[in-house]
């Protein structure tokens, strides 16, 4: 409400350049307009605000706890654990067992991220061609990957049992002896084989993919005498790349980070630490094993930021290296 | 900092009343103690128990409403919920627990309530009925055994004692053990790799089971069962190179070798030795007095089964103690001890103690409810003669309070696989033993103090 007498909100100033009134000018009580500018930062924060807080309150504060706890014995209810500095830090980088399991996470991730790329993108290039029942094939070949984690491990877990799974009942058929799948050596082949079982989720995003590369750029490449080989090659994997780089990135961090099938896979105990073969025994285990079973919340928290921080490098890395080979359709330096 | 109550939101002042709300959300999570779900409500009658599914049936906790006039709101046992509860001031009035590893170190880490008091002016839980087997809830600050009670035990087994199956004793011909006298460890295993059946690399029988409840009581019985000790007299060392501790520890390893049974490398589906005995596909099994509950539902399978002493190693001692003793414990900080205690004695004494007695899934821990054991049948009556005769040998062995039975289960699991599939010998197992459960047992004493 504006008083009598008063200005308007927008008056003429002596060079006639469109000024705002002076706030001395405005009795007690008057608001100015709220300009559309405002308006929309307002309504931004409004609405990003849940997912802004719940970030805050679910990522950054346990972070931040993580690393207090990773400078303390703290084990949940000892009296007298106590702050230690960088000394988790120091025992975690001289400590083989964590050198392994890194080693090993690393070695599954070199596998089983490239294997399930290809095997998704092969499933991708298959269901992208006009066959009957499309459909149907894109439905069964996706369906693992929407099978619960918990179903698939005790499915694996059974199906691979030495004295009772089927895979070792179609070996004997064939006269071999039966193997020892869910231990070492196999028990890393079985633990690749839930992952490239799993590639429909792969699948799915190359697909995706494959569909938004423009028909036009293949029948010039037809046109101009490619192949089906070479038009791929040179034209599909390069309209792909963003994908593909997306879908390694991803896959770095999900493997590095695997536990689920390690502990469904393995001997199940009353108290939920298992007997887990060697060779399985990866980085997420180790964390497990060590906040679980042994109780060193510090040292467990340690594990853990440095796993961040080895995530934020690789996946630096990967980018750094692969900027020269990713093609976007998108200026991904744009800002705006 | 200044602020215009009608300027735009900037995003330094967003991020500001953000971090204000976090700290507020923060404090107000903390005041609420976490509250998980059915937590204590408050002051009064109503008792909050931290179980497993199968401790407590939803049935019996309506029963005890009913009679007891206290309402019961559980919470899905889960150590780091336990450990979240305990540290936030807020526990739970009972906790479910392993008598056998547990007592010490709850006990030692002084967050467990000293249950003398209560017992002494119970008229349902006297100590004079008592079975001995409730002395695993003891602990004098060294020794598992004596001092103050901090819990109790729901059911138990000698969890050295084996069941067989004498039709596979027939199938390979060989003479039954005795169900009275106990045989060696040696024979024990010489009758489970001749009982062992494999075809086309596929064990179709296993000779035996020894895997005991967890592989830290296992072998400090194995130990014991050599006439020595696996921790020193305080508990916070241990020794694989004594001539006992590397008997027990390579005849473990022998069994794991032979793999006449499951173990680490060779993983039982399961779990448990119980669908694998009840299918037909193990001869032995050293469950105990428990897996009767199992048993004597399936009349074909009872009527072949028969219950032995745990076996000794010659020139050691009879022992045969119980490696679980699951039971209740209340938190030191428990806000309704004395509504808790009034279920405690109810689930340990009254009605859920005499469905548990008949039930012949353990034996009772009140010795006035022995006479409920199953002993309708011929195989009752058998299994029960040589449980009673069994009871004469059980004694209590130290755990220590400086590692939970799980982390020697993890340590010695990194370890022992290479020694099961003979990469590494046993003494070479036994010094990375020492050295690895040695360096997290010195971390326990240290937090202990």
């Amino acid at each position: 409400m504006r008083a009598e007498g008063t200005p308007s909100a927008a008056t003429r100033g002596a060079t006639g350049v469109r000024v705002a009134p002076a706030a001395a000018a405005r009795p007690a009580g008057d608001r100015p307009p709220t300009s559309m500018s405002t308006r929309r930062h307002r309504a931004f924060y409004m609405f990003a605000s849940p997912w802004i807080i719940g970030f805050l309150l679910l990522t950054i504060v346990p972070m931040v706890y993580a690393l207090w706890l990773s400078l303390t014995t703290y084990d949940g209810i000892s009296p007298h654990w106590r702050f230690i500095g960088l000394a988790n830090y120091r025992e975690l980088f001289a400590d083989p067992v964590t050198w392994d399991a890194l080693g090993r996470a690393g070695l599954f991730a070199l596998t089983s991220v490239p294997l399930s790329i290809v095997a998704g993108l092969g499933l991708a290039v298959l269901i992208n061609r006009p066959l009957r029942a499309r459909a149907l094939f894109r439905t069964l070949l996706y369906l693992p990957a929407v099978v619960p984690p918990v179903g698939a491990g005790l499915a694996f877990k059974s199906l691979f049992d030495q004295n009772s799974g089927a895979a070792n009942g179609v070996l004997n058929i064939f006269g071999i002896d039966a193997l020892g799948w869910l231990a070492d050596p196999y028990a890393r082949y079985v633990l690749l084989m839930t992952v490239l079982w799993a590639a429909g989720n792969v699948m799915i995003i190359s697909l995706a993919g494959l569909q938004d590369v423009p028909r036009e750029l293949h029948e010039a490449a037809r046109i101009d005498g490619a192949g089906a080989w070479r038009t791929f090659r040179s034209v599909t994997v390069p309209l792909l790349s963003p994908v593909l780089l997306f879908q390694t990135v991803t896959g770095v961090i999900a493997s590095v980070q695997t536990i689920m099938p390690l502990l469904l896979a393995a001997e199940p105990t009353t108290g939920g630490v298992t007997a887990i073969p060697q060779s399985n025994y990866m980085y997420m285990m180790h964390v497990f094993a060590e906040y679980f079973a042994l109780g060193r919340y510090g040292y467990a928290s340690a594990l853990l930021w440095v796993l961040f921080v080895l995530i934020l490098v690789v996946t630096g890395l990967i980018f750094r290296f692969t900027s020269g080979v990713v093609f976007y359709n998108v200026d991904p330096e744009a800002k705006k | 900092m200044h602020t215009r109550a009608d300027g735009p939101l900037s995003r330094r002042r967003f991020l500001a009343l953000s971090a204000a709300g976090v700290t507020a959300a923060g404090a107000a999570l903390n005041g609420c103690a976490l509250p998980v779900a059915g937590g204590v409500g408050g002051s009064g009658e109503t008792v909050t128990l931290m179980v497993k599914a199968e401790d407590i049936s939803p049935e019996l906790i309506r029963q005890a409403q009913r009679g007891l006039g206290i309402r019961i709101v559980t919470v899905r046992y889960d150590i780091t919920k336990l450990i979240a509860m305990l540290t936030s001031g807020n526990p739970p009035d009972l906790v479910r627990g392993v008598g056998a590893v547990d007592t010490p170190y709850y006990a030692a880490r002084d967050v467990a309530e000293e249950l003398d008091p209560y017992f002494a002016a119970s008229t349902v839980l006297k100590a004079d009925d008592l079975d001995p087997v409730n002395d695993l809830w003891r602990y004098d600050g060294r020794t598992q055994g004596k001092g103050p009670r901090y819990g109790m035990v729901k059911d138990f087994s000698q969890d050295s004692m084996y069941w067989y199956n004498t039709a596979h004793f027939d199938e390979a011909g060989i003479a039954y053990p005795p169900t009275s006298e106990p045989v060696t460890y040696e024979e024990w295993l010489d009758r489970a790799e001749r009982l062992t059946r494999r075809r086309n690399g596929q064990t179709i029988v296993f000779g035996g089971s020894y895997n005991g409840l967890y592989e830290a009581t296992n072998l400090s019985t194995l130990t014991a069962a050599a006439g020595g000790s696996l921790f020193d007299d305080d508990l916070a060392r241990i020794d694989f190179t004594t001539p006992e501790a590397r008997k027990a520890l390579g005849w473990y390893i022998d069994y794991c070798r032979t793999r006449v049974g499951p173990s680490a490398i060779q993983p039982d589906p399961n779990a448990w030795d119980g669908p694998t005995y009840q299918a037909g596909r193990m001869a032995m099994s050293n469950s105990g007095y428990w897996l009767g509950g199992m048993i004597n539902t399936d009349e074909k399978l009872a009527k072949v089964s028969r219950l032995a002493p745990a076996p000794v190693f010659a020139g050691g001692a009879r022992v045969s103690p119980c490696q679980g003793g699951t039971g209740f414990w209340m938190p030191r900080k428990a806000r309704n001890k004395d509504a808790a205690w009034r279920v405690f004695e109810w689930f340990f004494g009254e009605a859920p103690a005499k469905a548990r007695a008949g039930g012949g899934w353990g034996i009772p821990s009140l010795k006035s409810l022995r006479p409920l054991m199953p002993a309708e049948h011929d195989h009752q009556r058998r299994v029960l003669a040589a449980q009673e005769a069994e009871l004469e040998h059980f004694s209590v062995i130290s755990f220590t309070p400086y590692i939970t039975a799980e982390g020697f289960k993890a340590l010695f699991n990194q370890v022992a696989p290479a020694a099961m599939k003979g990469e590494i010998s046993v003494d070479t197992l036994a010094g990375r033993l020492n050295s690895t459960i040695n360096e997290q047992l010195d971390r326990g004493k240290e937090q202990v103090g």
